[in-house]
């Protein structure tokens, strides 16, 4: 009987590994290498992915600037409420991204909720590359500020408080210890985000529109060559799949490469009076 | 809250310092090192000034660049002292601060303990669930019952005149509860549930429990003459429990430690020949009986 | 029924009872290069039903219907916009549909023949297929679009058209053709071409001048 249950595991594992890979080594099926590359020259393809690259890089920054603090003050502090705030955190999760399009144009359309005290100060937002940067931290924010409250969360708080009693404020406790300590968690909500950032359209589409060269993104490009050039579209595709792929695997490997780097404040090779062992 | 002329806390009067602010040394019972930062750079957290120099004298300096993850029991230890100490404390705190290692280690470190806290002439508080820490290493020990000082005091004082049977019990004494009653001749007779008799030199009267301590009773074969100045306590051997070079026997009611010699002369043993457990009315405390507290 | 998104309303009048699946002509036209299981293509561009026919995928194309280009405007017209010529206006917020797509590329030559190319200066989207384009006016983000007449009309209020003149107008018609043949799909051809077809066109919108 224990055969079978392991048999079974083993077949529930592949046939998920299966299903999900199937599609991916379609695509590569489809279009070979040299297509693909190929493809990857046109003036569509080079700047879709210059707009890719830029506008979730930005958001990226974003997120983990402004995400962290927030992540890290949520984990650490209990007041009524806080259940609520993590649930509207995870909101967008849940959203359809066209969903969330119209959300962000009915805030920040010209008619939006804010529309005229930005008109006011000179910024309109639909149809600009900022636009496709807000798209992108409204979808993506939740999967890097959610990994990060799990993974402040996880600390020992023992050891936070170890580093208050040896004179670390709030503030150095926060920079010293629980960030360095969470980082292999952080990076991982890093990478889920960024990657989701980098896929996303439909809030794109319906906040920032498309447009070559401004916001057409890279989703937003294969969609477009889908009737042009389907197998522009299918390199596009696959391109997409290797960035993914290459972030993903990038921060799979990255806490093995950081643990082992010292991040040596203090220099002690000889203590000074020259003793090198006890 | 205050460390001499500085106060710390003070409710009433608004004070409230941030925990950065008290210059305290504070042992956790885990010593919470920083995984992500070696050894050198733990200690200098605290401060930079001392650190080769408290390294040195814990001997840590060659595991400099070793991660916590690394350490052993005792090296963490030293670890989290030096840290501590790093930071130039003018107080100290120490979290059961030998509960985290093996037997082996704890009597060195135990040593080790002494000697710094003697060399450093800190104030310093130890939380310790074992009397015989609290009593080599303090100056004054404090008896704490769910948050109430019961008695502070020397140890010995603790031991020799414990304030109620908690107290006795952490001093290590095994603790008889029964109704006392005065026998007029500066004794006092307690009768157990179970029937058994004693007498103490104290005074008492009603509820009671009666305080002894194991390293005032001796074993025999035989019931010794009777003698009301003498307890004589016959029971089974419940357990016989090897603690160092001694026994710890358990006989009836009552805990005694004998010699493992004397063990072995008398053939005791765990289920084996019934034992009388002897001990003077003068060395058992009589003491008011208190609610019973939960075995920690 | 795979067809063309601005036929979206009248179709249906025409004949109720087939499924629709309605989109931009030419992601149909891909879909169907896919093996997408559909019987019958109805597109805005009959160059893509007469490829699909050249490539044995579909039979034999028959041309029907015409349409209208026109500029949508938001109904409170924030730009001001009056006539075609506005467009090229700096600062107009205009919204196309893509190359490749039948309605934008009547539009590109709608512009052409206005001698508005500086207009495509002003497109700050290129959308998917005409609704997509009317929606983004209709929302109020964009100052103008230019759609088929039937897809303003279709939305209703919110929008406004602004004439495009005869003289600028590209030819548009629709082709249909069958995909898989049966009795359904040559029913649904028969009516469409027939007198209750052309009725239910005229009267919509949808037939020659």
């Amino acid at each position: 009987m224990r055969r079978g249950f392991e048999l079974l595991l083993a077949v529930a594992a592949s046939v998920t590994i299966a299903f999900l890979v199937l599609p991916l080594v379609a695509l590569f099926l489809r279009v070979s290498p040299a297509e693909l590359l190929g493809q990857l020259g046109s003036a569509a393809a080079v700047e879709a992915l210059l707009v890719s690259l830029k506008t979730s890089a930005i958001a990226h920054v974003v997120i983990l600037l402004v995400g962290t603090p927030a992540a890290y003050f949520l984990a650490m502090r209990r007041f009524p409420g806080r259940d609520a705030a993590i649930a509207l955190i995870e909101l967008p999760l849940v959203l359809p991204p066209a969903v969330a399009g119209i959300g962000l144009l009915a805030a920040f359309g010209r008619r939006g909720l804010l529309g005229e005290e930005l008109t006011v100060l000179g910024i309109s937002l639909p149809f600009t590359q900022a636009a496709v940067i807000l798209a992108i931290i409204f979808v993506a924010s939740p999967f890097y500020v959610r990994q990060a409250i799990a993974s402040f969360e996880a600390l020992d708080p023992e050891v936070l408080e170890a580093a208050r009693t040896l004179g670390a404020s709030s503030r150095r406790v926060f920079a010293r210890v629980a960030l360095p300590m969470a980082w292999a968690g952080l990076s991982v909500g890093s990478a889920l985000a960024w990657a989701r950032g980098l896929g996303e359209f439909g809030a794109t589409i319906m906040f920032a529109g498309s447009l070559q060269g401004v916001t057409q993104t890279l989703p937003l490009a294969i969609y477009a060559e889908l009737d042009r050039d389907f197998t522009t579209a299918l390199a596009l595709g696959g391109f997409l799949v290797v960035i993914s792929v290459a972030l993903l695997l990038l921060v799979r490997l990255l806490p093995g490469w950081t643990s082992s780097t010292s991040i040596s404040l203090f220099r002690f090779a000889r203590s000074s009076s020259g003793s090198t062992s006890a | 809250m205050a460390l001499g002329a500085e106060r710390w806390f003070d409710r009433g009067g608004g004070v409230d310092r941030r925990p950065e602010e008290r210059p305290v040394g504070y042992l956790f019972q885990g010593y919470a090192l920083f995984p992500h930062l070696s050894v050198a750079d733990n200690v200098a957290f605290g401060g930079r000034r001392r650190v080769g120099e408290l390294m040195e004298r814990f001997r840590i300096s060659h595991l400099a660049r070793v991660r916590p993850a690394e350490l052993s029991g005792g090296e963490r230890q030293r670890v989290a002292l030096a840290r501590a100490l790093a930071r130039e404390p003018r107080v100290l705190l120490l979290d059961e601060p030998l509960a985290a290692l093996d037997a082996e280690t704890r009597s060195i470190v135990q040593t080790e303990l002494a000697d710094l806290l003697a060399e450093l002439s800190l104030p310093t508080i130890l939380v310790t669930h074992d009397f015989e820490d609290a009593a080599t290493l303090g100056d004054r020990v404090g008896a704490l019952v769910e948050g109430r000082v019961r008695q502070i005091g020397r140890a010995a004082d603790l031991v020799a005149a414990p304030a109620d049977p908690f107290v006795a019990r952490l001093g290590g004494a095994t603790l008889l509860r029964g109704v006392a009653r005065p026998l007029g001749n500066g004794l006092t007779e307690l009768t157990t549930a179970d029937g058994v008799v004693i007498t103490s030199s104290d005074p008492g009267a009603g509820e009671c429990a009666a305080a002894v301590y194991p390293w005032d009773v001796s074993l025999s074969r035989e019931l010794p003459a009777s003698d009301s100045r003498q307890n004589a306590v016959r029971g089974p051997v419940l357990s016989a429990v090897p603690v160092g070079n001694r026994l710890r026997v358990r006989v009836g009611p009552v805990v005694a430690e004998i010699t493992a010699a004397s063990a072995d002369r008398l053939g005791v043993a765990e289920g084996g020949e019934p034992m009388v457990a002897s001990f003077k009315a003068a060395t058992t405390r009589l003491l008011p009986a208190t609610a019973p507290v939960h075995d920690a | 029924m795979l067809a063309a998104a601005s036929l979206t309303d009248v179709l249906p009048e025409v004949d109720p009872g087939p499924e629709y699946s309605f989109g931009g002509s030419s992601e149909l036209a891909t879909q169907i290069r896919e093996g997408a299981p559909a019987d019958v293509y109805v597109s805005a561009d009959p160059r893509l039903a007469r490829a699909l026919a050249r490539g044995g995928l579909t039979s034999a194309v028959a041309d029907f219907g015409a349409n209208r280009l026109a500029v949508v405007v938001p109904a409170d017209n924030p730009a001001s916009i009056r006539e075609p010529a506005d467009l090229a206006r700096p600062g107009v917020r205009l919204v196309i549909a893509q190359e490749g797509v039948p309605v934008g590329d009547y539009a590109r030559e709608a512009l052409r023949r206005l001698d508005l190319a500086t207009a495509l200066d002003r497109v700050v989207s290129e959308e998917r297929d005409a609704r997509a384009v009317v929606g983004k006016v209709a929302l109020g983000e964009a100052d103008a679009g230019i759609a088929y007449a039937t897809d303003v009309e279709a939305v209703g209020s919110g929008v406004r058209a602004i004439e495009v003149p005869s003289a600028a107008q590209p030819r548009i018609g629709y082709a249909v053709a069958i995909v898989r043949d049966g009795a359904a799909a040559r029913a649904f051809v028969a009516r469409l071409l027939g007198a209750p077809g052309r009725e239910v066109l005229r009267e919509e919108g949808f037939a020659a001048p």
